[in-house]
């Protein structure tokens, strides 16, 4: 009898198993990790019914979470979007697998910046395809300062309690080191590190919430609770602007983070052609004008650009403008001393 | 001991499905807690070792006890809070209502909540006590205030409220069910002999019900210290509770073992305070039952 059972619970978990996988094999579906608004329909539904590729995407809060949810394995995913302080620890630790750059027809059209930076590459092999760049300015309600705030010292200003949000990531040390006149941000020491803590304990007061997901932040300042935060650069002031409430941003005298996302191929991913299919789709022109018109975010293929830009937002976005982008603090892989940031992050949280 | 083959058979299939749970829900995660908290981190991931720097780690960076104390005393207040506002509720059902049905009505008024997403509960708060949120707006229209107060939402304060009305069923329920059961002819003795209402039920009442309250107790007080939504939520720049730090080095820091170390400490905590719980229900049974 116990056989029985046992031969039943088996049988049931084996067809399960292979009903889910040949679902997954049939319909050619693509299961994508990516950040909010990188999956907006105006763009999967032209590719699925143009591919056949079905896509289902996941978003991250924060470019930590690529790494834990590929590391649990279970082949879940097949195409990730980090950015490019975390690119290089993906390739290292062997998550992502190397692109047959020949198969990108865009390849030649990006930014050289962005094709040949060290963070995508290994050995001579690529590993990414840049997708989308842009800023982490600061932001704030232009109703409630009587002085446009031009320094990151706003963000210290006791007269903000209670109003400031900053994101629930290690960039609020990046923020309060440069505060502190530390501009090697990637590479802060460990007193550095410890100042820069500090810091963002002695805002703590001025701290209203740290913002988790980009939705939060805007429910933030829709519900009146923040005033002035830092922000991924184009999108919540965007969606902001769309719930009617105005919102300033700006890059403060301390300099801005820049970033670049790129869209990486998942080691051993059994659904490669549609993998393919999904990155050349995503830095070409409908991939590129969907980010353009969902985040506001800057685009790393020009020539894909001044097809959907006017010549106006073209200049706006920065994409005629590379010193602007070698003024951006551009991410870095934080390599061994990841740790240490995120234990210094996680310090100023448990004070 | 000759069992026959055909008990023992049954026996085995009884039996057998709770010891596989156990074994591969319980037995195998935890082993396998307790091996990686012996790994080592190392860029980009971890590896296999096998040294004792998690739990060194853990004892002497304060920022790791500090979270523990703040996750004990919040677990402490949703705990109090739930049994002082779940007591007088239960003792109301199980005394006062008459009628079958309107006891009925009010128990699942209690329970039905438990059937919707605790997240979606847990959101309602924001809305409540958020700065635009319901409970300013209250305020404001009867003129306690005159401009919205930001200080009900983001803090430990909607935390614990928030905590409360969630776990609030695991307190009600099993304080009922001993409520339920206290016999009325001890309450009709104790006043025969000539004993008021308010002392009965100090010496009476009370005493008996000592094990639902603790059984209550236990179950908010782990709910509570598991809990790393509410934080999230609802908790402010000082919201940061255990759960929520194990998550970041399972997560953010990539440090599987040192997250290990920690859901071992939390398991070990937990497990005290099962067993401190435990001591005092057999106590309070020993001496008034």
């Amino acid at each position: 009898m116990m056989n029985g059972n046992r031969f039943l619970a088996h049988t049931a978990i084996a067809t399960i198993c292979i009903a889910t996988m040949a679902s997954s094999l049939i319909a050619g579906e693509l299961n994508i990790l990516t950040w909010e608004g990188y999956a907006d329909p105006s763009v999967i539904e032209p590719f699925e019914a143009a591919t056949g590729c079905k896509v289902s995407a996941t978003y991250v809060g924060s470019n930590d979470d690529f790494a834990p949810k590929l590391a649990a394995g279970g082949g879940v995913f097949d195409v990730v979007t980090p950015s490019i302080d975390t690119t290089y620890s993906l390739i290292e630790a062997g998550f992502v697998q190397p692109i047959d750059i020949s198969r990108i027809v865009v390849w030649g059209d990006l930014y050289k910046q962005f094709t040949s930076a060290p963070g995508i590459q290994k050995d001579g092999k690529f590993y990414g395809v840049p997708y989308a760049w842009g800023a982490i300015p600061f932001m704030y309600r232009p109703d409630k300062f009587a002085t446009p705030p031009t320094s990151i010292a706003a963000l210290w200003d006791p007269a903000l309690k209670g109003r400031v949000s900053l994101w629930d990531d290690k960039s609020a040390l990046y923020v309060a080191a440069r505060l502190n006149g530390d501009m090697n941000i990637y590479s802060l020491s460990d007193e550095q590190l410890a100042a820069a803590q500090a810091k963002l304990v002695e805002q703590r007061p001025n701290v209203r919430k740290y913002w988790a997901t980009a939705g939060e932040l805007v429910d933030l300042y829709k519900s009146d609770e923040v005033w002035i935060s830092n922000t991924w650069g184009g999108y919540q002031s965007g969606l902001l602007a769309s719930e009617g409430i105005e919102v300033v941003e700006f890059i403060p005298e301390e300099g801005a983070e820049g970033w670049m996302d790129s869209n990486m191929i998942v080691t051993g991913t059994p659904n490669e052609e549609c993998a393919y299919k999904f990155l050349n789709m995503a830095s070409g022109a409908l991939g590129q004008s969907g980010v353009f018109k969902v985040n506001g975010y800057s685009s790393t293929n020009p020539i894909a650009a001044k097809e959907f830009m006017t010549p106006e937002e073209f200049s706006a976005l920065h994409q005629d403008d590379p010193e602007y982008l070698d003024s951006l603090l551009l991410w870095e892989n934080l390599g061994d001393r990841l740790q240490a940031y995120t234990n210094a992050w996680n310090a100023v949280k448990s004070q | 001991m000759s069992v026959p083959l055909s008990l023992r058979l049954k026996r085995a299939v009884v039996l057998s499905p709770p010891l596989l749970w156990t074994l591969v829900f319980m037995f195998i995660p935890y082993t396998i807690l307790f091996v990686y908290s012996f790994w080592i981190q190392k860029y980009p991931t971890f590896e296999p070792a096998f040294q004792f720097g998690n739990y060194v780690q853990l004892a002497t960076d304060p920022q790791y006890l500090r979270v523990i104390l703040r996750t004990i005393k919040i677990a402490f207040f949703v705990s109090l809070g739930a049994a002082l506002i779940a007591y007088p509720y239960a003792y109301f059902l199980a005394f006062k209502v008459k009628r079958p049905g309107v006891r009925l009505a009010l128990y699942m008024a209690v329970v039905a909540p438990l059937w919707v997403s605790y997240l979606l509960r847990a959101y309602t708060w924001k809305t409540i006590l958020g700065t635009t949120g319901i409970l300013n707006s209250f305020l404001m229209s009867i003129g306690l205030l005159s401009e919205p107060s930001s200080v009900f939402l983001y803090n430990q304060t909607a935390m614990i409220v928030t905590l409360i009305y969630v776990f609030i069923p695991f307190m009600v329920m099993p304080i009922y069910a001993v409520l339920e059961k206290i016999p009325k002819s001890l309450k009709e003795a104790s006043s025969d002999l000539g004993v008021g209402r308010l002392q009965t039920f100090f010496l009476v009442t009370l005493p008996l019900s000592i094990p639902g309250i603790v059984a209550g107790f236990t179950m908010t007080f782990c709910l509570t210290f598991g809990d790393f939504i509410a934080p999230f939520l609802v908790g402010g720049p000082d919201g940061l509770m255990i759960a929520n730090v194990i998550a970041s080095q399972f997560g953010a820091s990539l440090n599987w073992p040192l997250g290990s170390a920690l859901a071992l400490v939390m398991l070990v905590i937990v497990l005290t305070i099962i067993s401190i719980s435990d001591r005092f229900e057999r106590f309070g049974q020993g001496k008034f039952a």
